[in-house]
């Protein structure tokens, strides 16, 4: 693990730091000696010159008198004698003295070239300013030059051990103070475990110093190194876990997964995609087993491969359902979802979703079909209308006929016999049209006793016009229940496609219309769609809009019809009569909208104006002294809600009206409904004293069980009986035998005066009860007149 | 008192004698030299060149050697004290090549000396001069 360059070092070391610096110590010593000693040996050789100069100076100054002695007395002896002491000297080379102009004398030690002489006039010893001769000294060069060289001897040795003892303390302070801390940090890194949480200690002395640093920053960096490690190693394992946990899921996943190049090769699969496909699953030894996708079992390859390009291409998810098929021929929707994952692979998840599709195709059976007689529904009914449209604006040729049908009275049925029975009878009815149709045509229930009938190729009114006698026939045959025999039949509504319309909506509404015509005329009968039809909706629709502003622009005004008691022969109150004042047509019967106004629920509305327009009379009667009563017609669809007894009650309290001078009238067409809802209804009603009539008696059912079961206070005979009443004859007769049963019965009864008029003056209708009160519709000539103005008492004639 | 006087009398004599002391050079009236320069006196009592300007060697004659005449002499010639003048005399004459002037005892033997040498060169003081003489150099006071 140590590699070479990590071998301790001894401090010695050739290439030590103690060893280089200690050289370049000397070497730099040497350098500055050899300059400092050439500089020295030029200062000395310029000194040692002066020194020479001032000594032959000095020389002949101690000879000067005797030498200007000589001089002055022209003495060779005494020159002479000068010249040899002078050359005594080891400075001197050679003497010359002049007296002028003779040379006095002239001594050499010895031959050679010198420096230049030294020389000096010599003046007369009696006068300072007569110059008598001159001397010239010759220096010896080589004393100078042994002055010279020793001196420079001297500087460079004392030099030589100076830079000695520097380079000596240099190189112990290094070995001190660098070397040897640098060595212990060295050793001991050698053998530091910094993951065992070793550190460098730092040198003694050393704490502050740039070592000290050193040591802390090479700490910090173990310790970061050592974080780094851990970090990493905590990450690999993490990476393990996960890659055995993805490699989990990936080979446990109930989904395939897969990965796909975009040339469409596989390069990496899991078990559940193996066994989709019916391929060998991959196995982990084996990761370089290649597959093409388009060799698996699709339908249609190319719609996968497809979607490989389109998915690059795209660079998001695509989803699609494909089919593949199995060697038996089974086949399996299988739904794949192809994700981008870089690097121009792809990820696939893979479902087998045919369980998913069978349901949904069940899902979107069940969507069409009736449940009870397994006919397609309305939504079949319509789809299939589409279908048939379609076709028809494609190939502009076929058409068919539909027909509506409605059993007439089949509510009866449910009421009086159960709705298993009319169950029963909605399946045999089912059968019975099933078998008057060709096989392709379709028979639909739409609704409870509705059916739906598409007669394919049929556009010839004729031919439909016997298809629909045929289903009338069959459906008029006597239906068994629980062994009971059922008699029925059917209002049939006919359209042809394209001849009445081109769109199914308005296919369907003709086809009602016509169907609504053969219920009107009185069912069991078939009508074809007749233009008229539609205009007379048309003409309903308006009335309808008209009839909602009516309440709102205040066009309805209550009309009076007197009652005048015949035993009296006096006036005994009214009945209170809507009229329409339309914008349009003028004064309008009631025959002619309340239907209307039924149908919609705005019979709840006109209601509450009666009721309100009547009590407003009552309380005028009231205030004129007038003990009238006042009847209101109430309809079916008001009972019980539209004209509950609270709000009678809140109305006739709010006006200070007694509710026994206001009469209620309904027909039995109200008790044939809900029996219990009429019932608590009427009681309510009777209970807060308000009167019951029972209308248009004699017609209908006139059920005695029901006079006996509801509390009515009077009958009004049906005008069929009141109007064709002589002496004698038979309406008279039976007139006064409901009037003796009203009367055996405790009620008043009436004959309905309302829309009538009594042709002979005078009416003999006789009727008894317990009160002594007999009524009769006045003699009239009387038309319902608009209260109150043109109501008054005395505009009757007896 | 004494001590005082003594001193103090020996320097006015002293005094008295420099004052009256007044050497001129003098030469034997025979000679035929009229007058001579300083330098020419100067050459000739100390050594340097004896040669006369009419040929001949002169012959310089000293006073005796502590007479004042001599040291007011010299004093006056070079400006010179008698033991200079005896030093420069003791180096040159250790050579021999040339003598110091001629020494007498009195100035007596240095005026018959003078008389009786047509050569010879001498200092007198002004009152000794006679017709025998012939005043060739003085001394500005």
């Amino acid at each position: 693990m140590k590699s070479a360059d990590l071998v301790p070092l001894t401090p010695l070391h050739s290439r030590g730091l103690l060893m280089r610096s200690t050289l370049v110590v000397i070497l730099a010593s040497l350098l500055a000696g050899l300059a400092a000693i050439a500089y020295t040996a030029r200062t000395t050789s310029q000194h040692a010159h002066q020194i020479t100069q001032t000594r032959l100076n000095e020389l002949l100054d101690t000879v000067e008198s005797t030498l200007r002695v000589a001089c002055f007395a022209r003495d060779a002896t005494l020159a002479g004698e000068l010249a040899e002491g002078l050359l005594s000297n080891s400075d001197v080379l050679g003497v010359r003295i002049f007296a002028d102009p003779e040379l006095l004398a002239d001594q050499r030690r010895h031959a050679g070239d010198g420096p230049p002489a030294l020389r000096r006039a010599i003046f007369s010893p009696f006068d300072n300013h007569q110059k008598v001769g001159e001397i010239l000294l010759q220096p010896d060069p080589q004393v100078i030059a042994a002055r010279i060289r020793e001196e420079v001897w001297f500087a460079a040795l004392q030099l030589a051990w100076q830079l000695g003892m520097v380079a000596v303390a240099m190189a112990v302070i290094m070995l001190l103070y660098i070397v040897r801390p640098i060595k212990a940090i060295s050793d001991r890194l050698h053998a530091m475990d910094p993951t065992a949480g070793e550190r460098l200690a730092t040198p003694r002395r050393h704490a502050g110093s740039e070592i000290g640093q050193l040591v802390i920053d090479i700490n910090a960096l173990s310790d970061r190194l050592v974080g780094a490690l851990a970090a990493e190693h905590q990450l690999r394992v993490q990476r393990e876990i996960d890659e055995r946990k993805y490699h989990a899921i990936f080979n446990n996943a109930e989904s395939g997964l897969f990965i796909v190049d975009g040339a469409g090769t596989l390069s990496s699969w899991n078990p559940a995609f193996a066994r989709l496909f019916k391929i060998d699953p991959q196995s982990g030894d084996d990761e370089y087993t290649w597959l093409h996708i388009s060799l698996l079992n699709w339908d249609s390859p190319e719609r996968m491969t497809g979607m490989i390009r389109a998915a690059l291409r795209e660079n998001s998810a695509m989803t699609e359902d494909l089919l593949i098929h199995e060697r038996d021929g089974v086949r399996h929707w299988i739904n794949i979802v192809l994700s981008p994952v870089g690097d121009n692979l792809l990820q696939g998840v893979v479902h087998n979703i045919s369980h998913l599709k069978e349901a949904e195709a069940s899902a979107r059976q069940l969507a069409v079909t009736d449940t009870l007689t397994g006919l397609v529904n309305r939504l079949g009914l319509e789809q299939r209308l589409q279908t048939l449209v379609r076709q028809y604006d494609y190939s502009q040729s076929g058409g068919f006929s539909l027909l509506l049908l409605n059993l007439d009275d089949f509510r009866r049925i449910n009421e009086g016999m159960g709705l298993m029975a009319g169950d029963n009878i909605l399946q045999t009815v089912t059968s019975r049209l099933s078998g008057c149709v060709k096989s392709d045509d379709c028979v639909a229930r739409l609704s409870a006793d509705n059916f739906g009938i598409i007669l394919n190729d049929i556009t010839r009114g004729e031919v439909a016009d016997m298809i629909a006698s045929r289903i009338m026939h069959a459906l008029r045959q006597t239906y068994f229940v629980d062994g009971a025999p059922v008699n029925l039949h059917a209002s049939i509504g006919i359209t042809i496609f394209p001849h009445d319309a081109n769109n199914i909506p308005n296919l369907l509404r003709q086809a009602e219309l016509a169907m609504d015509s053969a219920k009107s005329a009185g069912g069991n009968a078939h009508v074809f769609f007749d233009p008229v039809l539609s205009e007379s909706a048309e003409q309903r629709r308006q009335l309808e809009n008209d009839l909602r502003g009516a309440l709102r622009n205040q066009e309805f005004a209550l009309f009076l019809q007197p009652i005048v008691d015949l035993r009296g022969n006096c006036l005994s109150g009214a009945e209170a009569l809507l009229r329409w004042n339309h914008p349009t047509r003028g004064l309008t019967s009631p025959d002619s909208f309340i239907p209307l106004a039924e149908k919609t629920g705005l019979i709840v509305d006109i209601g509450l104006f009666m009721l309100d327009a009547a009590c407003r009379q009552l309380l005028a009667w009231q205030q004129q002294g007038l003990d009238y009563t006042l009847s209101l017609n109430v309809s079916g669809r008001q009972i019980p809600d539209g004209l509950s007894p609270a709000k009678l009650r809140e109305v006739t309290e709010h006006y200070g009206v007694s509710p026994g001078r206001l009469a209620l009238e309904i027909t039995e067409g109200v008790m044939l409904g809900d029996i219990d809802k009429s019932l608590r209804w009427l009681s309510a009603v009777h209970a807060s004293g308000f009167r019951v009539y029972l209308d248009d008696f004699g017609t209908g059912y006139s059920s005695l069980s029901y006079l006996k079961q509801f509390p009515v206070d009077t009958l009004k005979i049906d005008k069929s009986f009141v109007r064709d009443m002589r002496q004698g004859n038979n309406e008279n007769t039976l007139v006064s035998a409901i009037i003796a049963m009203g009367a055996a019965w405790v009620w008043k009864s009436s004959p309905r005066a309302s829309n009538c008029s009594i042709r002979r003056g005078t009416c003999g209708i006789w009727a008894a009860t317990t009160r002594k009160a007999i009524f009769s519709r006045g003699r009239c000539r009387s038309r319902p007149s608009r209260t109150p103005l043109g109501w008054s008492p005395s505009g009757w004639r007896r | 008192m004494h001590a005082l006087t003594l001193p103090l009398l020996i320097g006015l004599l002293g005094l008295a004698e420099l004052a009256s002391a007044d050497a001129v050079v003098v030469v034997n009236a025979r000679s035929g030299i009229e007058r001579l320069s300083r330098d020419q006196v100067t050459n000739i009592f100390l050594g340097r060149y004896r040669g006369l300007p009419g040929g001949g060697t002169a012959m310089p004659i000293d006073q005796p050697e502590s007479s004042a005449l001599r040291a007011e002499f010299y004093r006056k010639l070079v400006n010179k004290d008698l033991t200079e003048i005896n030093a420069y005399w003791s180096r040159l004459i250790f050579s021999g090549k040339t003598t110091p002037p001629w020494r007498t005892f009195s100035s007596q033997e240095v005026a018959t000396l003078l008389a009786g040498n047509p050569d010879a060169i001498a200092y007198l003081e002004r009152g000794q001069i006679d017709k025998r003489f012939r005043i060739v150099l003085e001394f500005s006071p």
